[in-house]
């Protein structure tokens, strides 16, 4: 398939030549730190030859001999206009400088530049930019990607102290969270209070909701692509941070004669300090490193060495203690083959891994997933009305479901070893981008996925295929007869996977500030996370697909309507979707995941689908930057009994997923008073989190026993909260190096308290029942020193 | 065992949230079906004779004060082996006793209530139930590290799989705790099983004086199972608890099956111990 695809791609270069034609290619970067731009828009000026930077800030324009203004525009920076004269292909290198005409503290959100949204076929795509992010306040002054992303329209979580977040009616294991392009299995720190991505070490954020570009694959919902700086190339910087509850520091800087950049980050919490019961010996804190290091190598070759590491480490008393943690690293290699054709090799580790102590039942217990993945990309600039993705990728993972241990000699725990698992995920893709006239753009792509999961350990077989079997009797599913194992051999294979992923996208410009989208993407996911709480937990296990697990397939359509207005000093972006889910997995009543060797006995495979409106209505530019995003959704789920009999989960009728929010509003703004201040907000409204609520009472064995009935029928109260947030540069003379600024934070202005979750239970006194808030976060303020040096 | 993962991630939430407050919520209330609390519990040492049945049905959540006793059902249990049948006399306040049970080990009974012209059925094994070998009371261990902690002992068989439960209830309290315990990672061992009281504040532990009564059954596979899916929901909501579902028991309505009850059969051997806390150094 690749053989007949260069076939073509040679064909068509033939043809691109005999016309005179000659290339422009280079890279776009940020003349004060050397940073390559991703997202800067490169056009010649008065035609239609144009295109934006790659992620690696690298363009390449194609046009018949001529001379021509070439424009090289960036949001927040000023734009370059140059000549050139055209009659050989040529390379060159841009460097945009930060917009310091206008004092206003610029900072878009719009993704790529103004002109490029509104022909972009991708749809359902949002850039955040570092500073952006710092812009939105965070609870206890600790900035917050994963917070950030959730003013977008479409993206939610289940609250305070929840890991995670779902986009689109999605699950949390339906995102496929990239660092540097290494999978991150969990990007919570301390249960969800913060993120694992240092603000300071992020370039940019990208989250594609819908439509996800065929060199995106595994994960059904989302990506969210989060690239690490390179380091400034110019000059050694310092960056730091004191704040109440963590602290950070980062050091970037040119190696090799500015040949080269590293950036080193370290954070860290202070332990104990926001534990409720300081006086006793319980500690919980996190920690992270991000290293990256880059080196070019000549103008055609540029190396990457990036990693992470993080842990958090909790431990109460002794009687419990819980460390987990990422680790990854990437090595990159960017080549650039000639002026039409770029590429980029990488090779990326990652181990997940989570280790618990229970003291007083004298168990240990450990877990991990490693992954080591090698993907080759290309891009190509077939011609100005097309260029083509393509390119292919491995990932081959070790899952290790448990290791269960006594502590000690007194531990009355014998030894449990869960049966390691093994799997091998490829792809291969190919994207065109094209333009059909000059109103009509079009993306086609195709992934091509394959799941192997391989052996290397016994699989269960159960009577009559059945590993769960409905007791029509007692009204309940229950785990099936196993009737043996089959030993699967390393060099066997348990089950075999692929599926064709097409995707498309098509954008029609109304006008020039107004354009139309429709989008359609088919993706596979082969891993499952398994988690029947309402909020998942560090402690979930991962499990791929198999002989009783087949894929999650989804299925979205989605179209938009996008507009411009004064001048790209607002804009507009609605979007409508439909997503279903096949293969969902869904928990029987009174499933057991924990430590269980046979999770098809506690499951069954069923379906999803959501769908929603999504409105955003931004202000780009100006002293008042923000936005106001609204959603309106629907996100549901059914599992019929299938192979088991029976009706099926909640009796087989459709029930709301647990990220079913009817309405979601949020609100964020930045005002920019004088140089020294700068005032900024945020204001969110949801539907409140579907939960199950008792539907009576009665009494066993002196207990008051509360009946439940259909799942997820109630809700809890609708979630809402002020944050506001001042930021203050003190006096400084015009040459001093250290830059300083302090950042007074409110969280939860009004003090509401919002129900992370309501209990039923018996009251300790007296037995009768009663219901009990939790409230995680009432008013929050904080305070936290910036500096840069 | 496995529960207390989960349990310790609730522990986790509680050091670190901020508060917790005890607010109304309306819920919604579900028509009444009838509660089986068939439990009959042969305590070692005794004859086993004297068994009781309580029938009830479902109230509103919160309400305390109904009368939910159901006096006018039929209820008696039939050992299959030879298709002797126990009658239960109704006491018109929701309870049905006999004087005249036999219990034996590994015989099989079938229960059988008629109420409202509809029969509900269930059938379990008398297991024999493993001695508690020891009670101790300690401190240092348990959870909390200074607060008092009730520790039994119990020898599992290593030849097969056991589940058992244990029924601690500290007199004076409004209701008892129940344990779900399986030799899962224990086959064989030595089994202790801590019991400690965690409130908001001291008072609300164990303290000397206090008398702890402890029985501790082996159970069939199911009833270990219901008992398990039970106590996970008491107190259910925390945002690290499964999704509460609806609890079936072990009893069938053969008339009509969509009007099944909740409760549970079961058959049982006991051990029975009592202790009464005394002031530690």
């Amino acid at each position: 398939m690749k053989l007949k695809l260069s076939a073509c791609l040679m064909l068509f270069s033939l043809l691109v030549f005999s016309q005179e034609n000659y290339t422009i290619s280079g890279t776009v970067k940020d003349d004060a730190n050397g940073e390559l731009v991703f997202g800067a828009s490169v056009f010649l000026e008065n035609t239609s030859v144009g295109g934006i930077t790659n992620a690696y800030g690298f363009y390449s324009l194609t046009a018949p001999k001529g001379t021509y203004n070439i424009m090289v525009s960036y949001l927040g920076y000023t734009t370059i206009k140059q000549e050139v004269v055209l009659d050989a292909n040529q390379s060159l290198v841009f460097e945009l400088k930060e917009d310091t005409t206008s004092l206003d503290e610029v900072v878009i959100t719009a993704e790529e530049s103004e002109k490029a949204n509104i022909r972009d076929p991708q749809m359902g795509v949002s850039l955040i930019k570092s500073a952006t992010i710092k812009q939105i306040p965070a609870v206890l002054g600790e900035v917050d990607v994963v917070k950030s992303i959730q003013m977008l329209p479409g993206v939610t979580n289940n609250g305070e102290g929840s890991n995670g977040f779902n986009v689109r009616g999605g699950a949390v294991d339906q995102n496929l969270v990239l660092l540097d392009e290494a999978i991150i299995f969990n990007e919570s720190h301390l249960f969800g209070f913060f993120s694992v991505f240092n603000a300071d070490v992020i370039k940019d954020v990208k989250l594609y909701k819908g439509n996800i570009p065929a060199n995106y694959g595994g994960r059904v919902s989302s990506v969210l692509d989060i690239r690490q700086k390179d380091g400034n190339s110019k000059d050694f910087e310092l960056n730091g941070g004191i704040g109440l509850i963590s602290s950070r520091l980062s050091a970037e800087g040119p190696l090799f004669k500015s040949k080269g950049s590293f950036i080193l980050a370290g954070r860290s919490s202070y332990a104990h300090l926001f534990l409720k019961l300081a006086d006793q010996d319980n500690t919980a804190y996190f920690y992270d490193f991000n290293a990256k290091g880059s080196y070019e190598i000549n103008q055609n070759n540029r190396l990457y060495l990036s990693g992470y590491f993080g842990r958090d480490v909790l431990n109460f008393d002794d009687a419990f203690a819980n460390s987990y943690g990422n680790t990854t690293f990437n090595l990159r290699w960017n080549h650039v083959f000639n002026d039409k054709l770029f590429s980029n090799l990488s090779f990326i580790y990652g181990d997940y891994n989570y280790q618990i102590e229970i003291g007083f039942i004298g168990l240990d217990w450990t877990s991990s997933i490693k992954n080591m993945n090698a993907k080759y990309d290309f891009k190509y600039y077939l011609s100005n009305k097309t260029t083509i993705d393509f390119g292919a990728s491995a990932i081959h993972y070790n899952f290790n479901p448990g290791d269960v241990k006594p502590i000690d000699e007194d531990s009355s725990i014998n030894e449990f070893i869960l049966d390691k698992k093994r799997a091998l995920e490829a792809g291969l893709y190919a994207n065109v981008e094209h333009k059909l006239s000059d109103k009509l753009n079009v993306q086609a792509g195709l992934r091509f996925s394959m799941f192997n999961r391989l052996g290397g350990q016994p699989i269960a077989t159960y009577t009559n295929d059945q590993p769960v079997v409905y007791n029509a009797d007692l009204g309940i599913y229950e785990e099936g007869t196993k009737t043996g194992d089959v030993d699967y051999d390393k060099s066997e294979s348990i089950a075999n996977f692929s599926n064709f992923e097409p995707r498309l996208g098509l954008a029609y410009q109304l006008s020039e500030n107004s354009s139309v989208k429709l989008g359609y993407s088919r993706v596979a996911q082969y891993l499952h996370l398994l988690s029947n709480t309402a909020n998942a937990t560090p402690l979930d296990v991962w499990t791929p697909s198999g002989s009783f697990i087949d894929p999650q397939m989804a299925n979205q359509y989605s179209a938009g309507y996008f507009k411009e207005l004064v001048d790209g000093k607002f804009s507009i972006e609605t979007e409508v979707y439909y997503k279903t889910v096949d293969n969902r997995i869904d928990y029987i009543d009174g499933s057991n995941l924990i430590a269980n060797n046979n999770i098809e006995t506690q499951i069954l495979q069923g379906e999803s689908r959501a769908y929603g409106l999504e409105f955003l209505f931004r202000k780009n530019k100006g002293k008042f930057t923000g936005w106001l995003a609204y959603t309106l959704s629907k996100s549901e789920q059914k599992t019929p009994g299938g192979n088991a009999g029976g009706p099926g989960i909640n009796k087989g009728d459709w029930y709301n997923t647990p990220f079913d929010r009817t309405h979601d509003i949020s609100l964020t703004g930045s005002y920019k008073l004088t140089d020294k201040w700068s005032f900024s907000g945020n204001f969110i409204f949801q539907t409140g989190r579907p939960v199950t609520y008792p539907v009576g009472q009665y009494e066993y064995e002196g207990l008051s026993i509360a009946v439940y009935d259909q799942r997820n029928a109630n809700r809890l109260p609708s979630y809402n909260r002020l944050d506001l947030a001042a930021t203050f540069k003190p006096n400084r003379k015009p040459d001093a190096r250290w830059k300083g600024e302090w950042v007074f934070s409110i969280y939860n202005a009004y003090n509401r308290k919002n129900a992370a979750s309501i209990s039923f239970g018996q009251n300790l006194e007296t037995g009768v029942n009663e219901a009990t808030r939790t409230a995680i976060f009432g008013i929050v303020p904080s305070v936290t020193y910036n500096f840069k040096f | 065992m496995k529960k207390y993962i989960y349990f310790s991630l609730v522990l986790v939430t509680q050091f670190l949230v901020s508060c917790t407050d005890v607010i109304d919520v309306d819920v919604p209330t579900a028509d009444p079906r009838l509660v089986i609390e068939a439990s009959l519990d042969w305590e070692m040492g005794t004859l086993g004779n004297n068994q009781s049945i309580k029938l009830s049905t479902t109230s509103a959540y919160f309400d305390n004060n109904s009368n939910d006793a159901v006096t006018n059902a039929v209820v008696s249990v039939m050992r299959l082996s030879d298709n002797m049948v126990f009658s239960f006399t109704n006491n018109n306040d929701g309870t049905y006793t006999t004087a005249n049970f036999e219990a034996d080990l590994n015989e099989t009974y079938q229960l059988e209530v008629l109420y409202e012209n509809e029969v509900y059925t269930a059938t379990e094994t008398l297991l024999a139930t493993t001695p508690i070998k020891e009670v101790t009371q300690s401190e240092e261990g348990g959870i909390l590290p200074d607060a008092i902690e009730v520790n039994v002992f119990f020898d599992d068989p290593g030849d097969e799989m056991n589940f058992y439960v244990l029924r601690f209830k500290t007199e004076g309290d409004p209701y008892p705790e129940l344990r779900d315990v399986s030799d899962e990672f224990l086959n064989g061992n030595e089994i202790s099983i801590f019991y400690e009281k965690r409130g908001d504040d001291e008072a609300d532990e164990l303290q000397p004086g206090d008398v702890v009564d402890i029985n501790l059954f082996n159970v069939s596979e199911r009833y270990y199972k219901f008992i398990q899916l039970l106590n996970s929901q008491l107190g259910s909501g925390n945002p690290f608890a499964p999704t509460p579902v609806e609890l079936r028991g072990n009893c069938v309505n053969t008339t009509n099956a969509d009007n099944y009850a909740y409760g549970y059969f079961r058959v049982t051997q006991t051990d029975k111990r009592s202790v009464t806390l005394i002031e530690m150094d």
